[in-house]
């Protein structure tokens, strides 16, 4: 997934982008609201951590201001405001969680995995795609009982195709998924990222549209 | 308090008291000032009578025979004399008197001028170089009845005055102290979190600065509350992001370590930072407690602030929570968050002290009762008491600051309800339950 983290606390910030980059999902991070309108403008997000209380403003504003604009993209609080009335503030604002500072950083993954799944339509962590049980909790995939091992970035570009079922995802969208701002891609990771999943899991798992992009093939939920 | 020291009533009863005095002693001495005209009237009629008899009594004497004695003149038609008259020569004897003279009312001797004996008052004249005296009696009795029946129609009109100047007076002290009375009442209904000013207008001068320093005051109150309560908001923020910034880096750095025994460390590091950030938690949650805030200026409904609570725990402890809420709203004035705090406290004591995987039994009935229960060992008598004060634990190997009823218990002290404590819990053979009612209405 890509992820925008607005954060101001630098360690924690750092911390949070380490933890969520390792399960595999692309992190811009930004320290204030400013550069996190000018993010949401231009990229398109699967996900927003927001903290309340940051240097030019309140989190529940640009809150708002996203959910005006139309975006139904989710958005976890992170915020050291512990009261009820501040957790129902935000929700109300349309917020899809909330997390309340100091959280375990295993915690925030596992809100971050519920959250991708209530916003996919299934509750369900685990997806059957082909003859692959996929495990979205754990990153735990397996065929016919043997267990599956996938590198971090193989992990979040399968999860892109298991997000949006069926659709044709192009090679700038999956870039999109596996790097954050500034990062340097080789004009062939992709193709070279693909082919590893389909060794691992199996040829036609990933169909390939010339020219277009590829699609995940057989995904049943 | 109010009895004793009633504005209105010392008021009213001062005045009446004070106006009534004031006329009695107005008609004393209009009745003193009036006996003594009227006296002075009195004696002077009874000069005059004897003035006007002498002349006649000497000529009707000095023609009579001499020596035929005394002589009583004839009444002309039966009446009362007020006036009684008595002739008489130097030596006393008797020559004419008056048709009702009672002789035992004069002296011996006649005398000249004006004196009073016990039943009346006389006045002497002489005539005839001092050989013939008429004395004039009239009874005192008389005049008596004449002071008593002039003083009388002066007091009468006191016995319809006083009453209706005691109903007047109590109106206008009534009236003019009705503000006040309304102010005193604004004062008195108003909840201990309403801190707004109060309305002075229409109320006495003298009343009104009284009224500017109570607003001026609960200003300042509700100024300092303020601070105090954004004090503590403020301080949540600023410890919990450090906080969750070290147990993230903590958390970070064990999943680099690899050497068990550095491993061990940044356990025992992020342990301590847990403990820290469940310590600072429970003070502040006192601090916010106990710094007052527990009541809002308007109702809540608690029902929803609970179903978020319970979910939290639910996705904490999964199947340790056994929860039935009304179908109703439970308004109450108690503060939301204070609210939050206060079911937190009482879960997590029961999840806490419940024996691993006991189920807690939260309840909320419409009326507002709220009950958590939780199996596990009786609590002693002795130690029941003790459990409310802070930093004190029961017989327990849990973990925990023991402030958790301590927060609850200022927070319902705060709010004006109580909290019952009942070990085993009601209507079961152990554990330990919370009870308490937060419906609070103005």
């Amino acid at each position: 997934m890509r992820v925008l983290l607005v954060e101001d606390a630098t360690g924690l910030g750092e911390a949070v982008q380490e933890q969520i980059t390792e399960d595999g999902h692309a992190v811009d991070w930004v320290q204030s609201l400013g550069y996190a309108e000018t993010s949401v403008r231009t990229t398109t997000y699967d996900l927003v951590l927001l903290d309340l209380m940051l240097p030019d403003g309140h989190g529940i504003d640009f809150l708002e201001k996203l959910r005006q604009t139309g975006s139904t993209t989710p958005v976890i609080i992170l915020t050291a405001r512990d009261q009820v009335s501040d957790r129902i503030k935000g929700l109300n604002a349309g917020a899809d969680d909330y997390l309340v500072k100091p959280f375990d950083l295993t915690e925030l993954s596992a809100r971050i995995a519920a959250v991708a799944r209530r916003y996919r339509g299934n509750p369900n962590p685990v997806v059957s795609v082909g003859d692959l049980e996929v495990n979205l909790n754990d990153h735990h995939i397996v065929r016919n009982g043997h267990p599956i091992e996938l590198t971090s970035r193989e992990w979040a570009l399968l999860e892109a195709f298991i997000q949006h079922p069926g659709r044709l995802l192009s090679r700038p969208q999956l870039e999109d998924r596996l790097y954050e701002f500034g990062a340097e891609i080789e004009s062939n990771t992709i193709e070279v990222y693909i082919s590893r999943l389909r060794k691992k899991l199996g040829r036609g798992v990933i169909a390939t549209v010339r020219g277009m992009g590829y699609r995940l093939n057989s995904y049943e939920s | 308090m109010k009895a004793r020291h009633s504005l209105q009533r010392t008021l009213s009863l001062g005045l009446t008291v004070g106006v009534t005095l004031l006329w009695l002693m107005g008609v004393t001495a209009s009745a003193m000032v009036a006996q003594h005209e009227m006296n002075e009237v009195f004696d002077s009629a009874l000069q005059e009578t004897a003035q006007r008899i002498l002349p006649l009594a000497v000529t009707d004497i000095l023609s009579r025979e001499a020596g035929t004695g005394q002589k009583r003149a004839p009444a002309m038609g039966d009446h009362e004399e007020y006036l009684t008259y008595l002739v008489r020569d130097a030596s006393g004897k008797i020559l004419l008197q008056s048709h009702d003279t009672d002789i035992s009312v004069f002296d011996a001797r006649p005398r000249q001028g004006f004196f009073d004996t016990d039943t009346h008052r006389i006045y002497g004249e002489s005539a005839v170089s001092d050989t013939l005296f008429i004395e004039v009696a009239e009874p005192l009795a008389h005049r008596r009845e004449a002071a008593f029946e002039a003083g009388l129609a002066l007091l009468l009109p006191l016995l319809v005055l006083i009453p209706v100047s005691l109903i007047g007076v109590w109106w206008a002290v009534r009236c003019s102290l009705r503000r006040v009375v309304v102010f005193r009442e604004t004062l008195e209904s108003r909840g201990s979190a309403d801190l707004s000013p109060i309305a002075v207008e229409r109320l006495p001068a003298e009343f009104e600065p009284i009224a500017a320093s109570i607003n001026r005051l609960l200003e300042r109150l509700r100024r300092a509350l303020e601070a105090e309560r954004s004090f503590t908001a403020n301080s949540a923020h600023e410890l919990r992001t450090p906080l969750a910034t070290a147990l993230a880096k903590v958390q970070r750095l064990k999943t680099e370590l690899s050497e068990k025994t550095s491993l061990q460390k940044a356990s025992e590091i992020e342990e301590s930072l847990h403990n820290l950030a469940r310590l600072s938690q429970k003070l502040l949650e006192l601090a916010k407690a106990e710094g007052g805030g527990v009541l809002s200026e308007e109702e809540h409904d608690l029902v929803p602030i609970l179903e978020t609570i319970i979910g939290d725990y639910e996705r904490l402890n999964p199947g340790r929570i056994d929860a039935q809420l009304p179908n109703t709203e439970v308004t109450s004035l108690l503060n939301p968050d204070a609210f939050a705090i206060l079911i937190r406290n009482l879960i997590e004591n029961a999840l806490k002290h419940g024996g691993k995987g006991g189920a807690v039994e939260i309840r909320l009935s419409a009326d507002g009762t709220v009950s958590v229960k939780n199996h596990g060992d009786i609590v002693a008598p002795s130690d029941m008491a003790l459990l409310r004060n802070r930093f004190v634990r029961a017989e327990t190997n849990a973990l925990g600051s023991g402030l958790g009823l301590a927060i609850a218990e200022a927070i319902v002290s705060g709010a004006g309800i109580r909290l019952g404590l009942h070990s085993p819990a009601r209507g079961w053979q152990d554990g330990f339950e919370a009870e308490l009612n937060v419906v609070i209405k103005r």
